[in-house]
């Protein structure tokens, strides 16, 4: 990172990619509405752009970074004052990760129709 | 309309489907229908309590595969749905944040509102839809509840309650105490020891006008468990050693009956004669015989459901959110957190029109 937080020194950037830009703003939203329990903590959410996205490679160079829709990484900034608070923070946030990745995979509407009898 | 409810306060994940028929039917309310119920319940060695942080590993672990088991069991697709439930507070921390970041991604997959529900209330319309009942007293008894509450004026009103721990609890550590299974409850493993006791002991009876105390009972039973396992508690006039069935039995007398009075004591206040009891522990046979025998000598009546219903379960959720959805209630995915105190009066009863 540009700069080391003095009050937070312990941080951890945590980029996930995901299939669609829809899967990433849901799972974005989904995850932000729970505050971070300890002050020790701070948390950041964003969406971003994948590597390619950026690159003229895709033949996407007249747009810039590219659209709403290329924003498919779901990055968490997390800063810590130890690494202890940031560990236990992180697990948290990996478990909820886990519950939100679960859903997407079995129960988004097209996964369902798809197994549902007809 | 069709609500998917979750639940997860406590050791129970509960998903379930609840119809509320066409209400443009005017004034012709029929009864829901339950399209599914299901539950998996996490169960602790002998001995031990559940802790938050495991009881929110063990509904992580299952919540995708029982709401996919509730939707096949129902017949019901993703379209069908009109609103997704979730239990707002009170309970565990960790648990309940599991189950409702579950409930916010289906809510936001397939597009549908989401509404966050009282627990208490839960039971409560669960109990009234099931039962019948009208306007009844409540008890809603369970391991991390207890209170009388009746309705008036738009609000579920408590008027007495306990002062310290839920008698559920109380019950449930006693079961550690004596190192009794915790499945399929311990709730229900000293109910089935009490049948076999014969000696009543002495314990503290802790009413305290409408609200009751159950700290100081489970100190002293406790301290019989520890002189019985010495061998030196004996009955005082037959001299016979004490079992674990005379306590399982006496403890189920002394704190059903301290429960009994507080629900009189609403009743003669309320001017009703109809109680409702809620909550796992209205499980019990025994306090449903207890309050039936007060009931009917006030010339009123018991209404109970049975383990479906009784215990923590997701279509007590999926009713309740749905009574408030069908008034134009829903959470705001902003405001879609999670409360471990949730106190059963905050909620606006929208849906009552009495």
């Amino acid at each position: 990172m540009a700069s080391i937080d003095p009050n937070f020194p312990c941080s951890l950037v945590i980029d996930l990619p995901l299939p669609t830009h829809r899967l990433a703003s849901s799972a974005l939203q989904a995850l932000q509405v729970d505050n971070e329990l300890s002050p020790l903590v701070k948390r950041e959410f964003s969406l971003t752009w994948s590597n390619d996205a950026s690159g003229q490679s895709n033949g996407v160079a007249g747009e810039g970074q590219g659209t709403d829709d290329q924003l498919i990484i779901l990055r968490t900034r997390y800063k810590a004052t130890t690494n202890r608070m940031l560990r236990v923070a992180v697990n948290g946030f990996m478990e909820s990760l886990g519950v939100v990745l679960g859903v997407m995979e079995e129960l988004d509407v097209d996964v369902l129709e798809q197994t549902s009898p007809p | 309309m069709i609500a998917l409810g979750l639940e997860g306060s406590a050791n129970k994940l509960g998903v379930g489907l609840i119809l509320h028929p066409n209400p443009t039917n005017a004034k012709a309310s029929a009864p829901a229908q339950i399209l599914s119920n299901i539950r998996h319940t996490y169960v602790s060695p002998p001995g031990e309590g559940f802790l938050p942080k495991d009881t929110a590993k063990h509904h992580r672990a299952f919540v995708v595969q029982l709401v996919k088991q509730a939707l096949r069991e129902a017949g019901v697709s993703v379209q069908d749905v009109d609103c997704i439930c979730y239990t707002k507070g009170p309970g565990m921390g960790a648990p309940l944040q599991s189950v409702v970041v579950a409930a916010r991604m289906l809510s936001l997959l397939w597009g549908k509102a989401l509404v966050g529900v009282n627990h208490c209330v839960g039971h409560i319309e669960m109990g009234r839809e099931i039962t019948g009942a009208t306007n009844p007293v409540v008890l809603y008894v369970s391991g991390g509840n207890t209170q009388v509450i009746a309705y008036s004026t738009q609000r579920y009103r408590i008027f007495g309650e306990t002062l310290d721990i839920a008698v559920g609890n109380c019950l449930d550590r006693f079961a550690r105490t004596l190192n009794i299974s915790n499945d399929p409850a311990p709730g229900y493993n000293i109910e089935q020891l009490a049948k076999k006791g014969r000696f009543l002991l002495d314990l503290p009876y802790a009413v305290k006008g409408m609200d009751c105390s159950f700290s100081g009972i489970l100190a002293r039973v406790d301290d019989f468990a520890a002189q019985m396992k010495k061998g030196e508690l004996r009955d005082a006039e037959t001299g016979e050693l004490i079992t674990p069935e005379d306590l399982c039995f006496s403890l189920q007398e002394t704190v059903f009956a301290m429960l009994v009075e507080i629900t009189e004591r609403a009743m003669a206040h309320v001017g009703s004669n109809q109680v409702l009891i809620v909550g796992g522990v209205g499980c019990n046979e025994r306090v449903q015989e207890m309050m039936g025998v007060m009931a009917k000598d006030r010339g009123g009546c018991v209404y109970a459901t049975d383990e479906r219903f009784c215990i923590d379960n997701g279509i007590m959720i999926a009713h309740a959110g749905l009574l408030a959805y069908q008034k134009g209630f829903h959470t705001r995915l902003e405001e879609s957190t999670c409360t471990q105190r949730f106190r059963t009066d905050d909620v606006w009863v929208q849906w009552r029109d009495d």
